[in-house]
C-alpha cells in the first residue's frame, strides 16, 4: 500500500515517546470548598490522583485575638473567647476564667464547679455530634448527618435554657458561672439558678443522645464501604503526633491514652467516674470510633454530675471592677478539639498584658503537610476530616 | 378505535411524529416523577418531609417549579471553556437515554421499534453517554471537572463489561436478542429468568448503578470533593438535562433490568388479553421496585474510592459474570 | 545526670522545677501552678533537646513571645517600670503525668534572633512562623519563614507593643471608661442561691 504524501509527512512530525509524557497540576483545595471544614486552602501538586507537596494555607479568619485582649477588660474577654472554636462554645471560656482566678487565688463555689463541668460536657457532645454529622458526608453518607444534628439540637436547647446562647454561651464570670438575676423594674429582685425543669429535661436528653449513638453505630460502623475508606488510612504515629503537638481525640486514637480531664485540675473531674477511649492504630477509622465512645463518657458524666450537685452560691465575692494582680500562669484544659490552653501574662490591670491562646486545632492541622504527603484525593478529604477542626480554632 | 384515526397512524410520518412526540412527553415525566420519589423517600428515611409546600400538602409540584427554576437561570458559560463542546455535551448524555426508550417493551406490542438485536442496540446505545460526560469534564476549563470527567471515563468504561457480560446469561436461556422475544420467552417459561440467573441480576444492578454514577459509584461527581465534578460549570438549563438523564436513565436500566430478568411486563396467573392494558402498570410497578433499591442505596452507603470502585470492577464483577455465562451456556446445553 | 520522668514523679511542683532545671541547666520557678525555668538564649535548642531526651517532655504544647516595653501605643503600660526585651516562652509537656514545662529565655527589642527549635519538636514550625511575623523575631534554622496569618505584603509585627491599632490613632484608649458598668444586683455581695 502506497503511503500518502500529507500522511508520510504527518507520521514524521508526530514524535512518538516511548514514555507518555503527563504534566503535574496544582491544585488549590479551598477556600471555598465543601470539606475543608471553613475557610482552609491547600495547594497541592497533583499526579493523576495522587498529591504532592501539599502546603495548607490559613490566617483567612485571623481575628487578632491576641492583640484585641490586649485593649479589653477581663470579662470582655469572656465574651470574644467562645468564638474561637464555635462548634463548642463553653468549652473556651473555661480555661480563661480559670487562669484569671489562678491568679486572684479565687476559690470558686462548688456548685459553680459542677454547672461549668456539666455545661463544658455538653459541649463536647455537641461538638463530636457535629463530628458524627460531617465525617460521613464528607465519605458520601448523607443520612447520618440528620440523625447526628438532630440529637444535637437537643443538647443545644439545654445549653440554651440554662445560658441564654446556643453557641456562644457566654456564661462564665470570673470567680464562678453568671448569677442570673431577675430583670426589670420589679422590687423584689428574684435570683434564678438553673432553670426548672432542667434535671428531668438533661436526663431525658442524655438518654437519647445514648440512643442515638447507638442508632449512629449501627449505621456506620457496621458499613463496608465506610470502612474501607477509613481503616488504614491516615495513620498517625503517637511519636509523630506528639512531637507536633497534636492532641485531644486525634492523639488517643493514636495508643496514647493521655486526657488532660485527668491531669489538670481545672474543674472537678476526679469526682466522677468515667473512661477515656483509646485508639490501636491511629488511622481515621480510630479518630472517628474515639470520638463516639467520648460522647458516650461525656453522657454518663452529665448523668452523674446531675444526680451529685452540690447546693451553693453560683459566684465568689469578687469586686466590681476585677483587675488581676500581677503575675504569669498558663492553665489547659481538655477542649473537645484537643488541648486549648491560655498563657495569661497580668500585671495588675483591669485587662491581660499578654494573653497567649493556645488552639487545639492550630496544632492539629500543623501536621497536614506531614500526613497528607503522596496521599490519593479522596483519601485527602477523609484525612482532614477526621482531624475534626474548626478554622476559628486555627486563625484565632 | 376509529377507523381514521387508524387510518392516520398507517401513515410512517405520523406515527413517528406520534412516537416521537410520546417519548419527548415520557422522558420529562418520568424523570420529574422518579425525582420527586428521590425526594420523599430520601426524607423519610431521614426523618424529614420532603418537599412540602410546593403544589399543597404533598409538594408534588416541587420538581415542576424546579424545572421552571432551571429553564428561567441566566446561561452562564466560563470564558475558558471550549464553547461548542460545552454545548454539546448535555445533549449526548440526553441523547444515549432517550435512545434506550426506543426498545423498552411497555406490553405486548408496546415497544416503540421491535428490533431483533434490540439488548446489544441499548448496551451499545447508552454508553454514547460516557463521552457525553468525558466532553463536560474538559471542556469546562477547571480543574476539579477535569479530574470529575477523568473519573468518569475510567469508571464508566470499566463498568460497561459487567453490564454486557451480565445479561448474556438471560440472552442464553431465551435464545433471540430482541426485548420483546425475551419477555414472550419467559412468559413461555412461566418463571422470570432472575431466578436462574440471580448472579447475573446482581452484577447487572451494580453495574448499572455505576453507570448511573450514582452513589456507592459516584466519583465523578464525589459532591464532597470536586464540588460537582464534571458538572461543575453547568448551570440552568444545561444542568436541568444532566438532571433529567440521570433520572431517566434510571429508568431505562431498571426497564431493562426488568424485562431481562423479571418478566417485564407479565406477571403469572394475569390472562394474555388484558395484558395489553396491564403491561405497562406492571412494567412500572416492577421499576419502581429497582429504583427504590437505587434511592435506597444512595442514601445508606458512603462512596467508593476510585481505585476500591475499579478493583470491584476487573477483579470480582468480570470474573463473576463471565463464569456466570459459563455455566449458563452449559446447563442450556445439557438440560 | 540523667533522670527518666519515672524518677520525678511523686514530687511537688517546685522540686520538679528545680530538677528540670538543674537537667537542662537553668534556673527553675513554680509560678501560679506553672513551671517556668528561665534558661540562656544561646542554650535555648540544647535545653530543649535535653527535655525531649532525658525529661520525657515530647509533647510540644505551643511557642510564643511577650514583649516587654515600658511605652505601649495602645492599652496600658505595665504597671511597675520593666526591663525592654522580648521574652520568648514555650511550652512542652510529656504525654503519661502531664507534667509541663514552660521555658523562658529574654532577648533584646532589636533585631531579635534565637536558634529554631524545628529540629527538636516538629511542631515549632508553625508556632515560629507566627512568632515571626507577630514579633519580628528571627529564628535561625527554620526552613520556611513566611507569614502565616498575615498577607504576604503585610509590613509590621502586630503583637509588639509599639504597633498601633488604627482604631485607636483616630480615638485614643479610653481605659475603663469603655467598660459597661455591672448590671445592678440586689447588693454588692451575691445572694445565696
Amino acid at each position: 500500500m502506497v503511503m500518502d504524501q500529507d500522511v508520510a509527512r504527518h507520521l514524521s512530525d508526530a514524535s512518538v515517546s516511548v514514555e507518555l509524557e503527563t504534566a503535574d497540576m496544582t491544585l488549590n483545595i479551598g477556600p471555598q470548598h465543601p470539606s475543608t471544614h471553613g475557610v482552609l486552602r491547600l495547594v497541592a501538586r497533583v499526579d493523576g490522583e495522587r498529591a504532592y507537596d501539599l502546603k495548607p494555607v490559613i490566617g483567612y479568619m485571623h481575628r487578632g485575638y491576641e492583640k484585641l485582649s490586649e485593649v479589653r477588660t477581663y470579662p470582655q474577654i469572656t465574651t470574644l473567647v467562645n468564638r474561637i472554636d464555635w462548634v463548642s462554645g463553653y468549652a473556651n471560656e473555661i480555661p480563661f476564667v480559670v487562669a484569671a482566678e489562678k491568679l486572684m487565688e479565687l476559690e470558686v463555689p462548688e456548685r459553680a464547679q459542677y454547672i461549668r463541668l456539666i455545661l463544658t460536657e455538653m459541649a463536647r457532645i455537641s461538638s463530636h455530634l457535629v463530628f458524627m454529622a460531617s465525617y460521613p458526608l464528607e465519605l458520601g453518607a448523607a443520612t447520618p448527618l440528620f440523625f447526628a444534628l438532630r440529637e444535637r439540637e437537643r443538647v443545644l436547647d439545654l445549653i440554651e435554657s440554662v445560658t441564654g446562647g446556643r453557641f456562644h454561651p457566654n456564661f462564665n464570670r470570673i470567680g464562678g458561672v453568671k448569677p442570673a438575676y431577675g430583670s426589670g423594674s420589679s422590687t423584689r429582685k428574684m435570683v434564678q439558678d438553673l432553670p426548672a425543669g432542667f434535671f428531668s429535661e438533661t436526663r431525658k436528653a442524655m438518654d437519647e443522645v445514648l440512643n442515638a449513638v447507638d442508632e449512629l453505630e449501627s449505621l456506620v460502623a457496621g458499613n463496608e464501604i465506610i470502612l474501607i475508606r477509613t481503616k488504614g488510612i491516615g495513620v498517625l504515629p503517637p511519636e509523630v503526633a506528639a512531637s507536633y503537638g497534636v492532641s485531644g481525640p486525634n492523639l488517643r486514637a493514636s495508643g496514647v491514652g493521655f486526657d488532660l480531664r485527668r491531669v489538670e485540675r481545672y474543674l472537678p473531674y476526679e469526682d466522677f467516674d468515667f473512661e477515656i477511649p483509646v485508639g490501636e492504630n491511629g488511622d481515621c477509622w480510630d479518630r472517628w470510633w474515639v470520638r463516639l465512645r467520648e460522647i458516650r463518657q461525656s453522657a454518663s458524666i452529665v448523668q452523674q454530675a446531675i444526680d451529685g450537685i452540690p447546693a451553693g452560691p453560683l459566684q465568689a465575692k469578687v469586686p466590681k471592677v476585677i483587675k488581676v494582680p500581677a503575675g504569669e500562669t498558663y492553665v489547659r484544659a481538655e477542649n473537645p478539639k484537643g488541648e486549648m490552653g491560655y498563657y495569661l501574662v497580668s500585671d495588675g490591670a483591669s485587662g491581660p498584658y499578654r494573653l497567649k491562646i493556645r488552639s487545639a486545632s492550630f496544632s492539629n492541622i500543623s501536621i497536614l503537610p506531614w500526613i497528607l504527603e503522596g496521599v490519593l484525593v479522596p483519601d485527602i478529604i477523609a484525612i482532614m476530616g477526621s482531624l475534626d477542626f474548626v478554622l476559628g480554632d486555627v486563625d484565632r | 378505535m376509529p377507523d381514521f384515526v387508524v387510518n392516520l397512524f398507517d401513515n410512517f410520518w405520523v406515527a413517528l411524529g406520534g412516537k416521537l412526540a410520546l417519548v419527548a412527553l415520557m422522558i420529562p415525566m418520568i424523570g420529574m416523577a422518579i425525582g420527586f420519589a428521590e425526594m420523599k423517600l430520601s426524607a423519610k428515611m431521614q426523618h424529614r418531609m420532603g418537599p412540602y409546600f410546593a403544589g399543597g400538602r404533598w409538594g408534588w409540584a416541587q420538581l415542576i417549579a424546579d424545572g421552571v427554576k432551571f429553564f428561567q437561570k441566566e446561561d452562564l458559560i466560563p470564558e475558558e471553556a471550549d464553547r461548542p463542546v460545552f454545548k454539546i455535551a448535555p445533549i449526548f448524555v440526553l441523547m444515549g437515554t432517550v435512545a434506550l426508550f426506543v426498545v423498552i417493551p411497555f406490553g405486548p406490542g408496546l415497544i416503540f421499534r421491535d428490533l431483533s438485536v434490540g439488548v446489544f442496540y441499548a448496551l451499545a446505545i447508552s454508553s454514547i453517554s460516557t463521552i457525553g460526560i468525558l466532553m463536560a469534564g474538559w471542556s469546562s476549563a477547571n480543574k476539579y471537572s477535569l479530574m470529575g470527567g477523568l473519573r468518569a471515563a475510567g469508571q464508566l468504561i470499566a463498568y460497561e463489561l459487567p453490564l454486557v457480560l451480565a445479561v448474556v446469561g438471560s440472552i442464553i436461556l431465551a435464545g433471540t436478542m430482541s426485548m420483546s422475544g425475551i419477555v414472550e420467552a419467559q412468559i413461555d417459561a412461566g418463571y422470570p429468568y432472575v431466578i436462574f440467573q440471580v448472579v447475573g441480576f446482581a452484577v447487572f444492578m451494580i453495574a448499572s448503578l455505576a453507570e448511573l454514577s450514582r452513589i456507592p459509584f459516584d466519583m465523578p461527581i464525589a459532591e464532597s470533593e470536586l464540588v460537582m465534578g464534571y458538572l461543575t460549570e453547568y448551570t440552568g438549563f444545561r444542568f436541568l438535562f444532566f438532571f433529567l438523564a440521570e433520572f431517566a436513565n434510571m429508568f431505562t436500566l431498571s426497564a431493562i433490568a426488568v424485562t431481562l430478568f423479571l418478566g417485564g411486563y407479565w406477571l403469572p396467573g394475569i390472562p394474555a388479553d388484558t395484558l395489553e392494558f396491564a403491561g405497562p402498570v406492571i412494567l412500572l410497578g416492577k421499576v419502581f421496585i429497582l429504583v427504590f433499591a437505587m434511592i435506597w442505596f444512595r442514601w445508606t452507603f458512603p462512596r467508593f474510592r476510585e481505585d476500591q470502585l475499579q478493583t470491584l470492577a476487573w477483579k470480582w464483577l468480570i470474573p463473576i459474570a463471565l463464569a456466570n455465562i459459563m455455566i449458563t451456556a452449559t446447563l442450556k446445553v445439557f438440560l | 545526670m540523667t533522670s527518666s520522668p519515672s524518677d520525678i514523679e511523686s514530687t511537688t511542683l517546685s522540686d520538679y522545677a528545680d530538677q528540670v532545671a538543674a537537667v537542662v541547666g537553668g534556673t527553675g520557678a513554680v509560678t501560679f501552678d506553672t513551671v517556668k525555668v528561665t534558661v540562656e538564649s544561646s542554650h535555648w535548642e540544647a535545653a530543649h533537646r535535653t527535655a525531649r531526651d532525658e525529661l520525657g517532655l515530647v509533647f510540644f504544647s505551643w511557642l510564643s513571645a511577650v514583649d516587654w516595653a515600658n511605652e505601649v501605643a495602645v492599652g496600658d503600660p505595665p504597671g511597675e517600670e520593666v526591663e525592654e526585651r522580648l521574652e520568648v516562652l514555650s511550652t512542652v509537656s510529656d504525654i503519661s503525668e502531664g507534667r509541663r514545662v514552660t521555658f523562658t529565655t529574654s532577648i533584646s527589642n532589636e533585631s531579635p534572633a534565637i536558634a529554631s527549635l524545628v529540629g527538636v519538636y516538629a511542631g515549632a514550625n508553625w508556632h515560629e512562623r507566627e512568632a515571626h511575623e507577630m514579633f519580628g523575631i528571627e529564628f535561625e534554622g527554620h526552613p520556611d519563614l513566611s507569614h502565616l496569618y498575615l498577607p504576604d505584603s503585610f509590613v509590621g509585627n502586630p503583637l509588639r507593643k509599639q504597633y498601633p491599632l488604627l482604631s485607636r490613632e483616630v480615638k485614643p484608649w479610653p481605659g475603663t471608661v469603655d467598660v459597661e458598668p455591672m448590671p445592678e444586683g440586689p447588693s454588692e455581695e451575691n445572694p445565696e442561691s
